[in-house]
C-alpha cells in the first residue's frame, strides 16, 4: 500500500507500490494525450512557435473544457480571443507538469523537491478533474457518493473502478498538499 | 469586503533606473477588473488555500477565508487589477486547475452583449 506523503528532514517523501506507480503513470499519460494539441499541416509554424493558435476554440469535451476553461462567463468573443493567445502555452505547461511527475515514478521511494511537489500537485489535480467529469461529479453530493467507494473488492464495473481510482488520487493529493503546507509553515 | 490590490509574484515592482520617474501611475479606481474563482466539487480545500498562499502571497488566514467563501458562496473575487493583470492571474489559476474567470468590477449583471457563450 502507498504511504501518505509527509514533510521531514529529507523534504517531501512518499512511497508507492509498483502497481500504484503503473496506475499513476497511465493516468498522467492519458491526460497528456488529451492535452496534446493536434498538429495541422496548414499551421503557421511561426505562430505555433510563439504560442499563437488562431484555430483554437472552446473544447467540446467536458473534461478538456474543465482543464482549459473560458476566461469570461459572459463574453464568448473575448474568451475565444484570449484562448487563441494563451491556450497553447497552458496546454504545454500542464503537459510539462504531467510528464515531470510521470518521470519521477521510476522508484518506490519518492523524494520530492519543491518543484517536483508543485508538478505532482497540479498533475494529480488535472487527473482528478478528468476523472470527476467521467464520473459525472457535478456537486458536493455526487462527490460524497463517490467517496463512499473505498473497497477494491467491490470494483465490478468501469464506474466503480474509476471511483476507486478517483478516491486514491484524492487521498494522495490531499496528503501531498498537507506536506506542502507544512513545508511553508516550517520555512517561515 | 475590501481587498488590497493583489499583485502576483511575477509582477514585482520594477527597480528604478537612474533618472527615471514614472510617467504613468494607475490609481485604484482606474483598474476595474476582478478575478473570480468558482466553486467546484473536485478541488481540495487545502489545495485552493495553498494556491492562494503561494501564488498571491496571501496570509494563511486570508487564503482560508477566500477559500471558504468560494466553497460556501460558490464564487469569490480573489484579486483585482487591470484587465491584463487579472487575465494573467486567470491563466495562472487555470494552470493550477482552478476555475477562474475575469469580469468588470462594476457589479451587477452582465451588460447586454452579443455572442453569449453556450453553457454546458
Amino acid at each position: 500500500m502507498a504511504k501518505a506523503f509527509k514533510y521531514g528532514i529529507k523534504g517531501i517523501t512518499g512511497y508507492l507500490e509498483p502497481a500504484e506507480r503503473d496506475l499513476l503513470r497511465s493516468l498522467f499519460d492519458d491526460v497528456v494525450s488529451m492535452l496534446e494539441p493536434e498538429e495541422r499541416a496548414d499551421q503557421d509554424p511561426l505562430a505555433a512557435l510563439v504560442g499563437l493558435d488562431a484555430e483554437a476554440r472552446e473544447p467540446e469535451d467536458r473534461a478538456l473544457r474543465r482543464l482549459l476553461p473560458s476566461v469570461s462567463k459572459t463574453d464568448a468573443a473575448a474568451s475565444l480571443e484570449f484562448r487563441r493567445y494563451t491556450e497553447r502555452s497552458l496546454r504545454e505547461s500542464k503537459i510539462g507538469a504531467l510528464k515531470a511527475a510521470s518521470l519521477g515514478l521510476d522508484k518506490d521511494e519518492l523524494v520530492l523537491t519543491p518543484a517536483d511537489a508543485r508538478h505532482w500537485s497540479t498533475a494529480l489535480n488535472d487527473v482528478r478533474l478528468v476523472l470527476a467529469e467521467r464520473l459525472d461529479i457535478r456537486d458536493d453530493e455526487d462527490a460524497g457518493h463517490v467517496h463512499l467507494m473505498q473497497d477494491w473488492s467491490q470494483a465490478e464495473d468501469v464506474e466503480s473502478y474509476l471511483a476507486l481510482v478517483y478516491n486514491f488520487t484524492t487521498w494522495l493529493q490531499e496528503s501531498l498538499v498537507q506536506a506542502m503546507l507544512q513545508s511553508l509553515d516550517t520555512r517561515r | 469586503m475590501t481587498l488590497s490590490v493583489a499583485l502576483g509574484p511575477d509582477t514585482q515592482e520594477s527597480t528604478q533606473t537612474g533618472t527615471g520617474t514614472s510617467t504613468e501611475v494607475l490609481s485604484a479606481p482606474d483598474i476595474p477588473w476582478n478575478l473570480v474563482i468558482w466553486n467546484d466539487p473536485v478541488n481540495l480545500m487545502s489545495y485552493v488555500s495553498y494556491v492562494f498562499r503561494t501564488y498571491f502571497g496571501y496570509s494563511e488566514a486570508k487564503s482560508n477565508k477566500l477559500m471558504l467563501e468560494v466553497h460556501k458562496k460558490g464564487r469569490s473575487i480573489v484579486a483585482h487589477g487591470s484587465k491584463e493583470q487579472v487575465e494573467q492571474h486567470a491563466v495562472a489559476m487555470h494552470g493550477y486547475g482552478l476555475w477562474a474567470t475575469v469580469e468588470k468590477a462594476t457589479g451587477g449583471g452582465p451588460a447586454s452583449g452579443k455572442g453569449k457563450g453556450k453553457r454546458g
